[in-house]
């Protein structure tokens, strides 16, 4: 045990080091970006995880909260000149409030019927966004006032802070799904994921647990609403609210492993380097013959590998390297 | 003794389907009943009333004296009556051992008291061996093993068992009576449905039979199985034959 604990503390501090050095090292501002976009699509697929992948409650529907955050620190900003930093967490409980109505709806439907139930709800809040004219600007959005560096309005003029920013959420999403995992919580999220009747049968009170963690899902994808507009300097309701949010979110963490610490931070790096990779390869030949490229590759993850890419590695490390049974 | 679980004018209708029709029967303390029919007499139907899975529309279930109509399943649970449900239903990804943790969490919170519960439940039923096996790998009668110890570790008073012996061998049906039979001993109050005429001989004082979702009988196991009511139920009479829609026998 003692080896094995000083192994992986050793394997943080390297990833730290790695990590913090990355845009020192790389200075391109096209690869910070991909960079940036990793981090950020690591984040809301761990967000998303604590609900969709350990409680299997597949939400196609967080770019509700996205949204939500996006347009409560960029109102507060814009309208009243308060900090998004501020803005975000206010974001952020605006989202778990949103989160509890939402949630109340679509707890009642099970399975598919919940997915389409949320799916509506991200685009009844884009509806309401759209026509919301005097307050968040309608359809046309709007641009965020351009301070140059001002690091307590969350605006850099260096890509690499903005890379910092986001690492930071990536770590506290990490965090709190790594204590979340190894709590009582966690074993109560899988067993609701598995069956929930089972689950209600040894005492889990599931109605809760779920609304709970919905919560926490929601207030952590709404941070990255606020990220994504100030690293933009633009919103509009077609972008926060946008289904694709709602798709990445879920895709990144059933391509890498749902219900997994970092399945999906694998699955983004797989997905944003092939998506980045195929486009500069492909993009210039054949219109869209990148995205048909893409949607292969992920077919074929899905289809071979529906335990993601850590099941994928769990079996091959046991496999090859150390002979023992597949801890679930 | 105690009573431990009294049941009264217990009602339920699916439609036009009278499932359970004035159900009563009560449970003394450290007792084990058998509840016993023919298939659709009502007896699953009852276990999913008496432990919140379904709303009566009418009647009460005390538990020690706790009204339990109206409450959720995990208040159920936590009042100290846990079930097994009739088809296995494992956390298949988990382990055992994860999985039998996840019912020892209703009492303690805390991860290392509650592995030290699950231990202790997955020794008492026997599954020691499988503690590391993903539940989905288990045999038939493990995964029985396995919800007996989930149930277990949740502490109950009570226990209500959905016929935990079906699809074993005969081998397997005496451990799992040898099972029931050590639950009973440690104290559990145990109600417990079952086709198995010979486990259930092995096993209960006390026999309650259903048949259409009523009560046609209830009484200790030989007086049970000399009652004309209950054999007409099972085999249907000679006098009558039975009609259409009535074969079940």
């Amino acid at each position: 045990m003692q080896t094995s604990d000083h192994m992986k503390w050793l394997r943080l501090a390297i990833g730290a080091v790695v990590m913090l050095a990355l845009p020192q090292l790389v200075t391109s501002s096209f690869a910070i970006d991909i960079f940036i976009r990793i981090l950020l699509f690591s984040f809301i697929g761990v967000a998303w995880n604590l609900m969709g992948g350990y409680a299997k409650q597949l939400s196609l529907g967080h770019a509700a909260y996205f949204g939500l955050g996006a347009y409560t620190s960029t109102i507060m900003q814009v309208n009243y000149g308060i900090s998004p930093w501020i803005g975000m967490i206010a974001g952020g409980v605006v989202a778990m409030l949103a989160s509890l109505p939402i949630g109340w709806l679509c707890f009642r439907l099970r399975g598919p019927y919940f997915t389409i139930a949320t799916i509506a709800t991200a685009q009844v809040l884009m509806l309401i966004f759209l026509k919301f004219r005097d307050f968040a600007w309608g359809a046309e959005g709007t641009t965020i006032p351009n301070l140059g560096s001002a690091p307590l309005m969350m605006q850099f003029e260096e890509k690499s802070s903005y890379y910092y920013v986001v690492l930071g959420l990536l770590v506290v999403g990490l965090w709190i799904t790594h204590r979340i995992e190894q709590s009582w919580i966690g074993y109560y999220l899988v067993a609701i994921g598995e069956d929930e009747d089972a689950a209600e049968a040894i005492g889990v009170n599931a109605p809760k647990v779920k609304r709970d963690i919905y919560m926490i899902s929601a207030f952590l994808t709404a941070l990255a609403g606020t990220f994504y507009t100030q690293y933009i300097y633009f919103i509009d309701p077609a972008t926060a609210f946008s289904f694709n949010v709602s798709i990445e979110a879920a895709l990144v963490s059933i391509v890498g492993g749902i219900g997994t610490l970092w399945g999906p931070v694998m699955g983004t790096v797989l997905l944003e380097t092939t998506s980045a990779l195929l486009q500069s390869w492909l993009g210039s030949s054949v219109g869209g013959i990148q995205l048909t490229v893409y949607s292969l590759i992920l077919m074929a993850v899905i289809l071979w590998r529906p335990t993601g890419l850590i099941g994928f590695a769990t079996d091959v490390y046991h496999r090859y390297v150390r002979r023992k049974p597949a801890r679930a | 003794m105690a009573e431990a679980l009294v049941i009264k004018g217990l009602s339920k209708r699916f439609g036009g389907l009278r499932a359970v029709q004035d159900v009563s029967f009560t449970v003394q303390e450290n007792e084990t009943v058998a509840l016993i029919g023919p298939n659709g007499a009502g007896k699953t139907t009852s276990f999913h009333l008496i432990t919140g899975f379904h709303r009566p529309d009418s009647g009460s279930v005390l538990a020690f004296g706790h009204e339990v109509v109206g409450l959720r399943p995990h208040d159920v649970c936590a009042l100290g009556m846990a079930r097994t449900f009739q088809v296995a239903k494992p956390f298949g990804a988990m382990t055992v051992l994860a999985n039998v943790m996840t019912g020892a969490f209703l009492r303690d919170r805390h991860v290392a008291a509650a592995r030290d519960k699950a231990l202790e439940a997955i020794e008492f039923v026997g599954l020691s061996a499988r503690e590391q096996t993903p539940a989905k790998d288990l045999t038939t009668i493990d995964q029985r093993r396995l919800e007996m110890a989930r149930a277990l570790a949740t502490q109950p008073r009570i226990l209500l068992l959905d016929e935990v012996m079906a699809g074993l061998n005969p081998a397997e049906i005496d451990q799992a009576v040898a099972l029931v039979k050590k639950l009973s001993a440690r104290g559990l109050t145990i109600v417990i449905v079952e086709h198995v005429m010979r486990a259930i001989m092995a096993v209960a004082r006390h026999i309650v039979v259903l048949d259409h979702g009523q009560k046609i009988a209830e009484g200790a196991p030989k007086e049970i199985v000399e009652n004309p009511e209950v054999i007409r139920a099972y085999l249907g009479s000679y006098v009558h034959p039975p009609a259409q829609g009535d074969a079940h026998a």
